[in-house]
């Protein structure tokens, strides 16, 4: 029989005794949403990568307080986030956008005729351009809810507020998105 | 789930976002040599830890040589520290930008998570900031009359959310708000900053502060700051509900 994968808790709790192979893999495995999180909050590649390892080092050093039990994929993205939240404050980007209106090509079954696909495209830049007009809290917590798809637990973490503010902040975002997009 | 939130999804799922770098053999070399300087300093922050003990002691012979002493003062989440020289403060700070995003009272009440003290007259402007803080400003960011913050409480494992420095020409009181102990900073102005989650500081937020009354009530960290004497900040705290 195959052994298990260590979970996130146990390597977590031997990075907090120091084992730096432990934390490797914690850096393995979460680089990829860290740095997601941290470019859609910038907007700037550069930016999210200083974020990124910059917040996993600033990880590191306060493993100690990392509480047992904690989940760590939203402990680190808060650490992230704020560093990109720093990041953005310092180049004096209050309003910067925060998603870019390129897409990558999106895959599906059926391949959409072209003026379907024309349709859709436009549809999509109608609603990244709707969501770059909100302000930066209601991004960041679209941000969070759909284009990193965490839960409102996770996203009340990452952002550190209450669950039900987030609830509140998510549906508010929502209403002022319907504005802006017309619906 | 609406058709709104699905919309977004599947633009998430199609955003350009550019191919992730692998930081793992920087974060550990950062970690690594973060661990070396440690280990040779310790021998080192263990002889200033002695000298510290014996000027603690010195001047804890002496009357008024609080300028060669440092001490800290805690309430709620702020950190008073009394030192030798202030730090270099770079140029007055953008208020508003520090401040935070600026909202509606009304916004600022159902979004901050805790009953907000107010005074009968409406602010000018309420921001919401940094680590859950509600500001409210009278006045305007150039020329501000009062500067009020409300803080939830901080858990005895969260660092503080300001960090105050205060050098020898500020007068730091003892007071009292509706019981709960006060301090009122007076005199020159003093430095304050923000701290993030991790206690590391948010270097735009340094600023010089004028005269600051500040309680703990409730669980909340309260902060005044204004051309204020001690009674009149503490008839505007009285004021507070």
């Amino acid at each position: 029989m195959e052994d298990r994968p260590p979970t996130d808790a146990a390597l977590a709790e031997r990075a907090k005794q120091g084992d730096e192979r432990a934390f490797e893999e914690l850096v393995r495995a979460y680089q990829g949403i860290a740095f997601r999180a941290a470019y859609l909050l910038t907007g700037s590649a550069a930016d999210a990568e200083d974020a990124v390892q910059i917040g996993f080092v600033k990880a590191w050093g306060a493993l100690g307080r990392f509480r047992r039990g904690a989940e760590f994929r939203p402990w680190l993205l808060r650490i992230v986030v704020n560093e990109a939240h720093n990041r953005r404050r310092s180049a004096q980007r209050r309003e910067s956008l925060a998603m870019r209106a390129a897409f990558a090509d999106a895959s599906g079954d059926a391949v959409p005729s072209p003026e379907a696909a024309t349709l859709e495209r436009e549809g999509r830049q109608v609603l990244v351009d709707a969501v770059n007009r909100l302000d930066e809290r209601d991004r960041d917590v679209l941000a969070c809810r759909y284009f990193l798809e965490l839960s409102e637990r996770e996203t009340a973490e990452v952002l550190g507020v209450r669950h039900g503010t987030v609830k509140s902040r998510t549906a508010r975002a929502l209403e002022r998105l319907r504005a802006e997009v017309g619906e | 789930m609406t058709e709104l939130e699905q919309r977004l999804i599947a633009l998430g799922r199609v955003l350009d976002v550019p191919e992730p770098p692998d930081v793992v053999s920087r974060v550990l070399a950062e970690i690594g040599e973060a661990r070396m300087p440690l280990r040779r300093g310790r021998r080192l922050v263990l002889a200033l830890a002695a000298l510290a003990l014996a000027a603690l002691l010195a001047a804890l012979a002496i009357p008024d040589a609080r300028s060669a002493l440092l001490r800290f003062l805690q309430i709620g989440g702020a950190r008073i520290e009394l030192v030798d020289d202030l730090p270099e403060v770079p140029g007055p700070a953008e208020l508003e930008f520090v401040l935070g995003k600026r909202v509606s009272l009304g916004e600022a009440r159902s979004e901050a998570g805790f009953d907000l003290l107010s005074l009968d007259e409406e602010p000018d402007a309420v921001f919401l900031g940094d680590r859950d803080t509600v500001w409210f400003l009278y006045g305007t960011p150039d020329a501000v009359r009062l500067l009020v913050s409300q803080t939830p409480g901080v858990r005895i494992d969260e660092p503080f959310v300001f960090k105050k420095l205060a050098a020898s020409g500020t007068r730091v009181e003892g007071a009292s708000v509706r019981g709960s102990p006060a301090y009122f900073l007076s005199g020159e102005p003093h430095v304050v900053m923000l701290l993030d989650e991790l206690g590391e500081e948010i270097p735009e937020s340094l600023r010089l502060a004028r005269d600051v009354l500040v309680w703990e009530e409730r669980g909340r960290t309260v902060r005044l700051e204004g051309d204020l004497t001690l009674d009149e900040a503490l008839e505007l705290a009285d004021a507070m509900r």
